[in-house]
């Protein structure tokens, strides 16, 4: 009797997508997860689906398939990632530290050519894919140790947060921005997105005055870590790779922080958070409770991530892709009463 | 030389033998010979079974349905003791074969087997070789409102290698065969899910494996391209009771 073994996995080493490129292993990339409706305009079937169900949303897809989508707010985001994988390649042509986009969406398999036309189409290096059916995409998420989640649904968002994974709502301004081509650059609200929602539980309670005089009072004393602080971390890391080959005037990736603190009084103590942790970021915006539209219209990220829907209704009105974070006091809601809600089940 | 005998399990309405799928089940993935207990393959069984309930539910007269024969090659296990558990547990067992471990192969194609399920990956592998069908059950403890059938993307995209897997062809025939299976149910809310899963190339082979097992009339509920990500982790979360592809796969990766 021979000893016919089914063909060996192949090694993660050799493994190339189709553009002769190897994938970097999940845990030393840093893993970005898009959903479909946020990485294209699937709006026109989004309204089908609400309005005429599954089965004609997903006929109506078919017949679509070899239509590509057009893009949607993560489109030139994900873009971006790759103009800088594309530089980190040429520096370090080993090194499987890069970004990695993978498409998390719960969309059925019918779906799934028009989604694998339209990344071919626009020519994105996408070759790691979820499309799980109705399931929730959270346990894949965590499979792929993934760094950050973007997707349309709040309540997926939710779900992620509450695994410890980093992850915003995406929003689609009503025209959007020109933004770099060569150049990443990622704005971070401080309060309950990098930091902990501590000192914005004082702001709620008693005001943006108290709030000051509270922060300057204890610039000292660290403030705890938010939900998106592991992604500045990891960005921090690739930025330090350029850095390393003489590139920190023109790093390709630039960070920014726009807080509603102030520099006077309680920007210190966000400072000396971040350099505490080893965190660098490239620009500090203390806005001192000024509206942030304006600045961030000018700094042109390619993406914004804010705790409070004022915030970022107010970017997304001036042309920057924003994204909620629905952590911490700001939220109106409370997680009973979230749990206590119909859960999205649209594909997204 | 041991003969194989046949019995017709007369508790159940029997198939049409031309449409009908034939899987065929060891004992030993069904029972547990010390206990006669039903264990492992128990979890799949009903839902195999839930499958056949709701084709007939949307058309009586439908002659595509799982035909499932009980094989038994373990001497040890009573004959009588294992009709009689089928029976106990109201198993939709079609017939039963009584062979030896040598036989095995002839007895499936005899009885014109198209999937030939197992706990033994040594025995799945021979029938395998020999070009019939064959996978391992997964281990399965959570309940599952469907069959949830896997099918390795791999071995779809995968031009013509040499020399080519024995059930290459049965493989083919099979998915077109549960793919008209699958068709009978709406998007959601069936009783009969497929997963693909590609394990190696990127999004453009595993929208080549959706597009060739689409021709097959076989269309996928679920699909992961890994692209060279460790597949264990994503196996785990996706429980399939069993996997198609070349060869025979361990749902333990």
């Amino acid at each position: 009797m021979g000893r016919w073994r089914s063909p060996p996995t192949p090694t993660q080493k050799t493994q190339t997508s189709e553009y002769g490129r190897p994938n970097p292993k999940p845990e030393n990339a840093v893993t970005i997860g898009v959903s479909a409706r946020v990485l294209f305009n699937m709006e026109t079937e989004q309204q089908i689906y609400e309005r005429q169900g599954l089965e004609e949303y997903i006929k109506y897809q078919v017949e679509h398939e070899t239509q590509p989508f057009t893009p949607g707010p993560a489109f030139s985001f994900v873009k971006a990632l790759e103009a800088v994988n594309a530089q980190l390649r040429e520096l370090y042509p080993e090194s499987e530290e890069l970004f990695d986009v993978v498409l998390m969406t719960n969309n059925h398999a019918y779906v799934g050519l028009r989604l694998i036309n339209t990344i071919n189409h626009h020519q994105l290096f996408i070759e790691r894919f979820c499309m799980t059916g109705g399931n929730s995409p959270i346990g894949y998420l965590k499979a792929y140790h993934t760094n950050l989640y973007l997707s349309a649904d709040p309540v997926k968002v939710r779900e992620a947060l509450e695994e410890g994974i980093a992850a915003a709502t995406m929003f689609t301004p009503e025209k959007m921005a020109e933004v770099s081509e060569s150049q990443l650059r990622v704005a971070f609200d401080g309060d309950a997105v990098l930091f902990s929602d501590e000192s914005e539980r004082i702001y709620k309670a008693h005001g943006l005055d108290k709030f000051f005089e509270h922060e300057k009072a204890h610039e000292n004393k660290l403030l705890d870590h938010g939900p998106l602080k592991g992604f500045l971390e990891a960005l921090g890391k690739l930025q330090k790779k350029f850095y390393g080959k003489g590139q920190r005037m023109e790093c390709p990736i630039r960070t920014y922080l726009v807080t509603a603190r102030s520099a006077a009084s309680s920007g210190t103590r966000a400072l000396k958070t971040l350099r505490s942790w080893g965190l660098e970021i490239d620009e500090a915006l203390f806005m001192a409770g000024a509206p942030k539209g304006p600045m961030l219209e000018k700094i042109r990220p390619h993406i914004f991530f804010d705790d409070q829907m004022f915030h970022v209704e107010g970017a997304a009105e001036m042309g920057t892709v924003a994204c909620h974070v629905p952590y911490g006091v700001a939220q109106g809601v409370t997680k009973r009463e979230m749990n206590g809600r119909e859960t999205s089940s649209a594909p997204k | 030389m041991e003969m194989v005998s046949t019995v017709q399990n007369t508790d159940v309405k029997q198939k049409d033998a031309d449409r009908a799928l034939v899987v065929a089940v060891t004992t030993r993935a069904v029972f547990d010979a010390a206990a006669g207990d039903v264990y492992g393959m128990g979890v799949a069984f009903p839902l195999l079974q839930k499958v056949n309930e709701r084709l007939l539910e949307k058309n009586p007269a439908e002659s595509l349905l799982f035909d499932v024969v009980l094989i038994a090659t373990d001497s040890q296990q009573q004959s009588s003791r294992i009709i009689s558990s089928t029976s106990h547990y109201g198993l939709e067992v079609g017939r039963f074969c009584f062979s030896s471990r040598e036989d095995l192969v002839e007895t499936l194609v005899v009885n014109n087997v198209q999937l030939f399920l197992s706990t033994d990956r040594d025995e799945a592998l021979q029938v395998s070789q020999k070009g019939v069908l064959s996978a391992l059950l997964g281990r399965q403890e959570a309940p599952s409102e469907s069959l949830r059938v896997m099918l390795c993307g791999d071995a779809i995209v995968r031009p013509d290698c040499d020399p080519v897997p024995a059930s290459r062809g049965a493989a083919q025939s099979f998915s077109a065969r549960l793919g008209e299976m699958r068709g009978r149910f709406g998007v959601s809310g069936s009783p009969l899910s497929i997963v693909l899963v590609t394990s190696s190339g990127g999004s453009k082979s595993c929208g080549v494996a959706l597009q060739t097992l689409r021709s097959r009339g076989l269309s996928v509920d679920e699909a992961y391209c890994l692209a060279g990500a460790p597949r264990g982790p994503i196996l785990s979360l996706l429980r399939p009771h069993f996997l198609l592809g070349d060869g025979v796969i361990d749902l333990e990766d």
